[in-house]
This record gives C-alpha cells, sequence and structure tokens, in this order.
C-alpha cells in the first residue's frame, strides 16, 4: 500500500544552493505552482494527504556542514543534513544534540524541525525550540530571510525560529540551522520496571516529578508492540505496563541515581527494575525513538497512530482511557511531559470516526489536552479538524500570519491545519 | 494614525477603570516618561491600572477605537527603553495585576498574573522544592510579564535556559482587544504564537497571565569564587571550562572596577587588587559535585587564578549571590552617570571581546567596568561617565556603539536578554538583512496591523531616520 501522503507531484528539483531553493519557488511562486518540499521522505504520513499538483522541492543536497565552532557548544548546518550525519560530526567531539529524530539515516534536520520531532529526552533536554538559535528559509514569494543567530543567548528581534517549528513547510522551506549542542554525558542507563497498576504508576510519577534525581526521560509503555523488546516489555503477564527512567551525568551521579529510585520504587512495589547501561541501551533507545513514526498498518491490521498531549498528571487517566476504548491498542507515553503516542487497530473500517470524534477528543479536551492523528491507514478520508481537532482560538491569527509569509498558499498546501480549518 | 480624542478616551477609561485607575494630569504623568532607560524621556497621555484580563481588553479596545498607542508596562526596569511612551499613548500599567492564581507542583507549572514581580514567585515557592530558573539581576523589582516580554535571563540561563525555555501558556489581549489563551498543553496542529510572543516587547499583544514552567531546586550545590591576576585570564579558564564540555549552574565575570566597588560598597572582603573574580555554581546529585568542582579548580589553576575558594555555609553562598547581585548598583559609587551595556558573543570570543572592551575604553577615555554572564558570552560592560560633561557623554556613546558592533563583527548580537527597546533600534539593520525585518515585519502586521501596541519599539521602520543619541545615561541610583 502506498502511503496515504505520497507527493502528487510530476516534477522533482534537488538545488544544491540555497539560492537555488529561492529562486525554484520564486519561479513556482510565477505560475502559482505548490511547492512541496521534502527532506528525507520520513515525515510525509504527517498531516494531510496533499492533492494539488506541483513540485517536489527536494532539500537532499543541501546538506553540508556551514560552521562547527565546537568548543561554543553550536553548530550551523543546512537543513537537508540528516540527524545520523548531525550526530556523526557532534560524536566526533563528544557532543550531541539530545533530541531523537526518528530514522535518523533519512530524516533531515529541516524536515525534523518543520514537524517539531521530540523523544523520550524531552523530559531533561527539552525540545527542538529550546535548542534551535537562528534559522534560514524561503518564504513562498521566494525571498530568503533569517532569525535568531549563533550566540546562545539573543533577544534581538522576533524568535521566528519557534515560528517554524512544527509549521510543516507551510510558511517557508528551511535551508539552514544554527543548533546549541550539549556535551555527549559520561555515562547513561535506563532503568526499567513492571508497574502492578496505574495507582502505583501515579505514586512514582508524582515522585519523580519533584525528584532531584534528574531524570532525562521518564516512560510509560504498554501493549503488545514492546512484546519483543528484552526490557522494555513486562516480565509478568498480570503488569499494566513498563516504567522506564533514563539517567545521564557521570558515573558517579549515574550510579547514586540508581541506587535512590531503585529503593524509591521497591517501596512502590517494583522489586529490583532492570538496569542496562550505555551502548547495551542502543537498541531499546532504538525503540523508543521509533515508536513514534508507526505505519498505517501492523500485524496485517489497518492502525490509527495519534499523539495525545495533556497535563502531566492526566497522562494514566488518559491511558486508563485509551485502554478501556481499545484494549488492544500499544502506546508509549512521555510520562513526565503528558505526552502519549498510542497505535489503535482498527477492527472495523468505520471505527476510526467514532473512536476519535466522541470516544477519545472528548476526554482529552475536557482535560485541557489536545489529541492528533499522526498516521492513519490508505483509504481513510480524513479532514483537517479529523488530524489536528476542532481549531482553536489562535487559527484566524495563524491565518493571517500564513498569508504575511505565502500569500498565494504554495507552500506545502493542503497538508497542515492552516488552509483547512 | 488620526489624533487621539484624549478627553474622551479619558473619560470612557474612568467610567470603565473607576477615576483612581487613570492618571492624566502631568505631574503624575512625568513618573512614567520613562523606565530604567533614562536617555530618552517621553510623557504618556494617560497612565491607566487595570486590574484584570477584562479590564485590559477594554482598555486595549477603548485605545483602538481612539486611535491611540497602547504600552504595556511591568515595573519599568528596562535597560533598553521598552516602555518609554516614545510618542504618547496609553501607559497600561500591570503592576495590580500581581496574583499568583495556581502553584501546581505535580504539573511543575505555576500560574500568575504578569505584575507579580519575579521574587514574589520565588518567595511563594521558597520550601516546595520547585523554583522559576530565570533569575535576572532586576530580580527583587521586574515582574514575570516583564520577563516574558524581554525574554530575561539571568545568572542561571547557563545552565537552565533564559524565560523563553520556561513558558508553557499565555493568555494575551491581542490588538484588537480580544483575549487568546495560547498552551498550557501542546497542540501540534498550531504554530507556536507562545514562543513568538515571549521577548515580543509588548509589540505584539499584552501578557494578562502566564502559565511558567518550575524546575526541581537541585540535590546539592557549590558555589565557588575563583579571583585572577588578569580579566584575560579569567575569561580564558571560563572559555575552556564550556569548551571542555562543563557546564556549570552559572558562570559569572566581575572585572576589577566592578570588584573595587563592590568591596568599598559592601566591604565582602574582596582584595582590591583582583583582576577580576569569577562566582561559580555547580548543581546536581551530592555525590557528583566534588568531581566537577575538581575539574574547574583545575581549568582556573592552569589559568593562574590566585585562589579558588567555596562558600563553606549557606550565609557565605547567599553573600557572594548578593555581591553579584549588588554589584551593578555598587557602580553609583564610582561615577555619577552610568550605562549598561548587554552584547553577547559566541563563548569562546569572551577573552577576545573583553580585550577589545579594555582597548575601546582606552581609545576612548571612557571608564568601562564589567560584570560578564561570561559562561554565555554574555558581557555587561558598563561605562561610567559625568553626564554634565558633553564631551564626556560624546565618547561614551560612541564607545558604546563601537563595542556593540564589535560583538556584531565577532558573530554575536548587541542584546542578549535587555531587549532592542528604542536603545538598540538602529542596530537592527546591521544585525539583520532587510528581508529578515521585513519577516518581522509581517509577524507584527499579522498580529497589530494599526501598529498600536508599543510603536517605535523592537524593529525600525522602513524609513526609519537612525536616531542620534544626545546622551547614554543612566543616573546612578542614589
Amino acid at each position: 500500500l502506498a502511503p496515504a501522503n505520497a507527493t502528487p507531484s510530476a516534477e522533482q528539483i534537488a538545488p544544491d544552493q540555497q539560492a537555488g531553493v529561492a529562486e525554484a519557488i520564486r519561479a513556482a511562486a510565477a505560475s502559482t505552482t505548490p511547492i512541496y518540499p521534502v527532506g528525507g521522505a520520513t515525515g510525509l504520513d504527517y498531516g494531510l494527504p496533499v492533492t494539488r499538483p506541483g513540485l517536489r522541492l527536494s532539500l537532499a543536497k543541501l546538506n553540508r556542514l556551514v560552521d562547527y565552532p565546537h568548543r561554543d557548544l553550536t553548530i550551523t548546518v543546512e537543513a537537508g543534513m540528516t540527524a545520523a550525519d548531525l550526530a556523526r560530526h557532534l560524536a566526533a567531539n563528544r557532543q550531541r544534540l539530545p533530541v531523537e529524530v526518528p530514522q535518523a539515516d533519512r530524516a533531515t534536520l529541516g524536515g525534523a524541525v518543520a514537524v517539531n520531532a521530540s523523544g523520550p529526552r524531552r523530559y531533561g533536554c527539552g525540545t527542538l525550540r529550546d535548542c534551535l538559535l537562528g534559522i534560514s528559509a524561503v518564504d513562498g514569494r521566494g525571498t530568503v530571510f533569517s532569525a535568531g543567530g549563533r550566540v546562545v543567548k539573543n533577544a534581538a528581534g522576533y524568535d521566528l525560529c519557534k515560528l517554524l517549528i512544527g509549521s510543516c513547510g507551510t510558511l517557508g522551506v528551511i535551508t539552514q540551522l544554527t543548533l546549541m549542542v550539549r556535551p555527549m554525558p559520561e555515562t547513561s542507563a535506563l532503568l526499567a520496571g513492571d508497574v502492578a497498576d496505574l495507582a502505583a504508576t501515579e505514586r512514582c510519577l508524582a515522585g519523580l516529578a519533584g525528584s532531584k534525581l534528574l531524570p532525562v526521560a521518564i516512560e510509560v509503555l504498554a501493549g503488545p508492540a514492546w512484546n519483543d523488546d528484552p526490557l522494555l516489555a513486562p516480565r509478568r503477564k498480570t503488569a499494566a505496563g513498563r516504567l522506564v527512567v533514563a539517567l545521564e551525568g557521570t558515573r558517579t551521579e549515574v550510579e547514586w541515581m540508581i541506587g535512590q529510585l531503585a529503593a524509591q520504587w521497591s517501596r512502590e512495589g517494583i522489586a529490583a527494575p532492570d538496569v542496562v547501561r550505555d551502548q547495551a541501551a542502543a537498541p531499546h533507545w532504538q525503540r523508543l525513538t521509533e515508536f513514534a513514526v508507526a505505519p498505517g498498518h501492523s500485524n496485517g491490521a489497518p492502525t490509527l497512530t495519534v499523539k495525545i498531549c495533556v497535563q502531566p498528571s492526566a497522562t494514566l487517566n488518559t491511558i486508563r482511557e485509551l485502554f478501556w476504548l481499545q484494549p488492544g491498542v500499544s502506546l508509549q507515553s512521555h510520562a513526565g511531559n503528558g505526552v502519549i503516542w498510542a497505535r489503535l487497530p482498527l477492527t472495523q473500517p468505520r471505527e476510526w470516526r467514532a473512536l476519535l470524534d466522541g470516544r477519545l477528543r472528548g476526554p482529552v479536551a475536557a482535560v485541557g489536552g489536545s489529541l492528533t492523528v499522526v498516521s492513519y491507514p490508505a483509504g481513510l478520508d480524513l479532514t483537517a479538524r479529523d488530524v489536528w481537532g476542532p481549531p482553536g482560538g489562535a487559527a484566524p491569527l495563524m491565518r493571517i500570519v500564513k498569508q504575511q509569509f505565502d500569500p498565494q498558499g504554495l507552500l506545502n498546501p493542503g497538508r497542515f491545519f492552516l488552509e483547512n480549518s | 494614525m488620526p489624533p487621539v480624542q484624549l478627553d474622551r478616551l479619558i473619560r470612557e477609561l474612568r467610567a470603565r477603570l473607576g477615576s483612581e485607575n487613570v492618571l492624566s494630569d502631568r505631574s503624575e504623568l512625568v513618573v512614567y516618561e520613562c523606565d530604567g532607560f533614562t536617555i530618552e524621556k517621553n510623557e504618556p497621555d494617560l497612565v491607566v491600572f487595570p486590574r484584570s484580563t477584562r479590564q485590559v481588553a477594554e482598555v486595549v479596545k477603548l485605545c483602538r477605537q481612539h486611535h491611540a498607542a497602547v504600552i504595556a508596562r511591568g515595573a519599568g526596569t528596562s535597560l533598553a527603553g521598552g516602555c518609554l511612551p516614545l510618542g504618547g499613548g496609553v501607559v497600561v500599567m500591570l503592576t495590580r495585576m500581581r496574583a499568583i492564581l495556581e502553584v501546581n507542583l505535580r504539573d511543575r507549572y505555576a500560574l500568575v498574573e504578569p505584575g507579580v514581580p519575579n521574587i514574589q514567585l520565588a518567595r511563594a515557592l521558597a520550601g516546595s522544592g520547585f523554583h522559576f530558573a530565570p533569575d535576572p539581576s532586576s530580580q527583587v523589582s521586574c515582574t514575570i510579564g516583564g520577563n516574558v516580554a524581554t525574554n530575561a535571563g539571568g545568572p542561571h540561563t547557563l545552565k537552565y535556559g533564559v524565560t523563553g525555555n520556561h513558558v508553557l501558556g499565555l493568555e494575551v489581549v491581542l490588538a484588537d482587544g480580544s483575549i487568546l489563551q495560547l498552551g498550557p498543553v501542546e497542540r501540534p496542529g498550531e504554530l507556536d504564537l507562545i514562543g513568538v510572543l515571549v521577548g515580543s516587547e509588548g509589540t505584539l499583544a499584552i501578557v494578562t497571565k502566564a502559565w511558567v514552567r518550575l524546575t526541581p531546586n537541585p540535590h546539592d550545590f557549590r558555589t565557588l569564587r575563583a579571583m585572577f591576576p588578569t580579566v584575560d585570564d579569567a575569561s580564558s579558564a571560563i572559555s575552556e571550562i564550556i569548551g571542555a564540555g562543563i557546564v556549570p549552574a552559572a558562570m559569572e565575570l566581575m572585572d576589577q572596577g566592578i570588584v573595587a566597588a563592590v568591596e568599598e560598597a559592601f566591604h565582602f572582603g574582596f582584595p582590591a587588587d583582583a583582576g577580576a573574580v569569577v562566582v561559580i555554581e555547580v548543581d546536581g546529585p551530592a555525590v557528583g559535585l566534588a568531581e566537577q568542582e575538581q575539574r574547574i579548580v583545575e581549568f582556573c589553576n592552569r589559568h593562574h587564578a590566585r585562589e579558588v575558594l567555596r562558600a563553606a555555609s549557606a550565609e557565605e553562598r547567599t553573600l557572594l549571590w548578593k555581591c553579584r547581585k549588588l554589584a551593578v548598583g555598587a557602580v553609583g559609587r564610582l561615577s555619577p552617570s552610568y550605562c549598561i551595556q548587554d552584547g553577547v558573543v559566541p563563548r569562546t570570543r569572551l577573552p577576545h571581546i573583553l580585550r577589545r572592551i579594555g582597548q575601546i575604553a582606552a581609545e576612548h577615555q571612557v571608564r568601562i567596568v564589567n560584570v560578564a554572564h561570561a559562561g554565555d558570552g554574555n558581557v555587561h560592560p558598563i561605562l561610567l561617565f559625568d553626564e554634565r560633561d558633553r564631551d564626556q557623554v560624546q565618547r561614551v556613546l560612541a564607545a558604546g556603539r563601537e563595542l556593540l558592533e564589535e560583538c556584531i563583527a565577532c558573530g554575536g548580537s548587541v542584546t542578549a536578554e535587555h531587549g532592542v527597546g528604542v536603545e538598540k533600534i538602529a542596530f537592527m539593520s546591521q544585525l539583520f538583512a532587510a528581508a529578515d525585518l521585513e519577516a518581522m515585519r509581517r509577524v507584527r502586521w499579522a498580529f497589530d496591523p494599526e501598529g498600536r501596541l508599543n510603536p517605535g519599539k523592537l524593529i525600525p521602520a522602513h524609513d526609519a531616520p537612525t536616531a542620534e543619541r544626545t546622551s547614554p545615561v543612566r543616573r546612578a541610583m542614589a
């Protein structure tokens, strides 16, 4: 099956200079041709399928390292560089960008910014908005603009980096990024334990929220998708799920934190958590990073994948709700942040609408949360409202912003909520 | 814009807010003619004191009907003229909206009104095990609303980030008087307007509530005071520490001039001949602190530190921080007038910029003392002068301009945390290309098509003449 959101474009170009991107957009603007920016093509499932034919603008050749003054802990790269390439450059100086990007071998940084990729470490290290210092992009007229800078603190002008993060390429085609990077920790460890019930889990989570142990990730995992991972799957069949915490720091710090955490957990009935350190944890990190990229089908069953955001304290109730609605659900929750990624198998083709509209969005909205459909099987006819939820109070203002940057509506038309709601 | 019909506006504002909450008498307005940036002054037409979001919305709507500019103001501690009522207009004082509406430790946020002073939130959180991380030096008076408007920093932003990293949600009144809530929970289908509003200096909307992130207090910390024979040694040590991948909680530099002033004022016991003092704080699990400290001490010693002392008690730590936070105030002892600059360079350029500042001071025969959030590459040179001496004033202006241009030349910026306001507006076209400024104007237009929110700030107008400054003054506080 083809991905639901394949770009319906006949033409493709891949400029190797920013000026080429600008030129292509100017030409497209002159003939009102839609422009579909593509990095590693890993995020094309995100949002609505596009329908208007247009120009596929690949950023793959705009992938150079521009400047890496590693002792400043900043790096400037072209937007088509893959997340894996960035990681390699940084690793040479024992540094890293502490934001997980799925399918890093193909996913580009421009793409990661456009969809606001994030992963488990957002609890301790933040998301791209906390790392992006400067940006260059080409707007819908073909004009190059930049914002921010290359220093770690900067109060000059509006922070347009923030505006472009998560804008799905609808305000500008991102061409260059300056990122604040961090030293690699000396050591890291994943601790995992079965949780018997959600009440005990909530006590653990509440303890972690005020903890001085500095976990970098707090994850609650449940469902069959984890079954084949020896660390991340529950040990006991009766367990409600698996609580996983990542700790990073110096050896002394991490060993002390492991001891403290194990003691806290044992009081909540989690006996002797499994501990996996450093490189041995890599395959599990891989799983934790890639879960968000769920195909529209898993094990042959059509699957709806949603991202739910609520206050952290509402996480477990939301998980309970998900299991009640669909006992076959698999989920990964960045529980410290109130973010839940859920893969819901669809047993009946029409089921999704009832799931989304009434039974899922209602309770999430009631606690002030949001629900976004991240991917869904081809053939389902979802609207912008289905994917992004009902427009909030900011929608009119956002549409004006969009018009300012892309007056003809040529950048990634149809995919994001902006012109659809 | 058509002229403001002031009488009618006053009547309507009084009817809505009560006459005691509307100032129109010149003797009262004069208080609001400037903020912490005193070079330029202009009286507002009116000052109003709303007590609720609804009242702010009513004020904004009335100002819109009467074509009046709206300038939001908190404690007025801006050092860049962020609240200067340039062409008159209505100053909206948010200081009576100072309730802490909710503290939620489980979800790690506080919901506050914009007029809550930063220190009030800090005090309210004492004993809770949490704190609000931004800690600008004006902490005792500046408000959370002002922190949001300028994307304020402070010493501990080195490890914990600036205000923008700690704002989860905002309630704002838009230019048309409508009320909009953004956040506090993420909505992937929306643009990050919160991120754009933080640091927008009151030009896009007026913040009426903020959900700010609370950070757990560190398990333990150590505060060190390192003394160096020269600023060059100190800045090189700092640069090396960061370059080696050590990110302390804070790393603050004070040069000899400022140390001497602090010593004279408060008698902390610093040798007056120390070339530079660096306050370094490391925090985290207690078991790891000795190691962090040891590595830092090694770098300091390698750069000829004369001594590195550790605060032995909570009192000593408080004293060290007090000394750093009072440093700027102590400058009043050195000179009748002073101007605090705010420049930032890539961290490895810190030794260079401090050397250049020394040269610029000598070339222009201006006395400059320095404090710096050194780990971030953020320098605060303080230019000392006597504003009665016109020649000196001109030299201070020239020196200030040159050192900011040097920050730009180093790949830095002309403000790290004070904001652009009116003070730095002429530098914006040096820092950004025309298309960059145009993109900012588009955002501004989207929020405020009539340009009535804090006009004349942040982005230079298309055809803006470069304002010629006649005085760089910040009058020394008594």
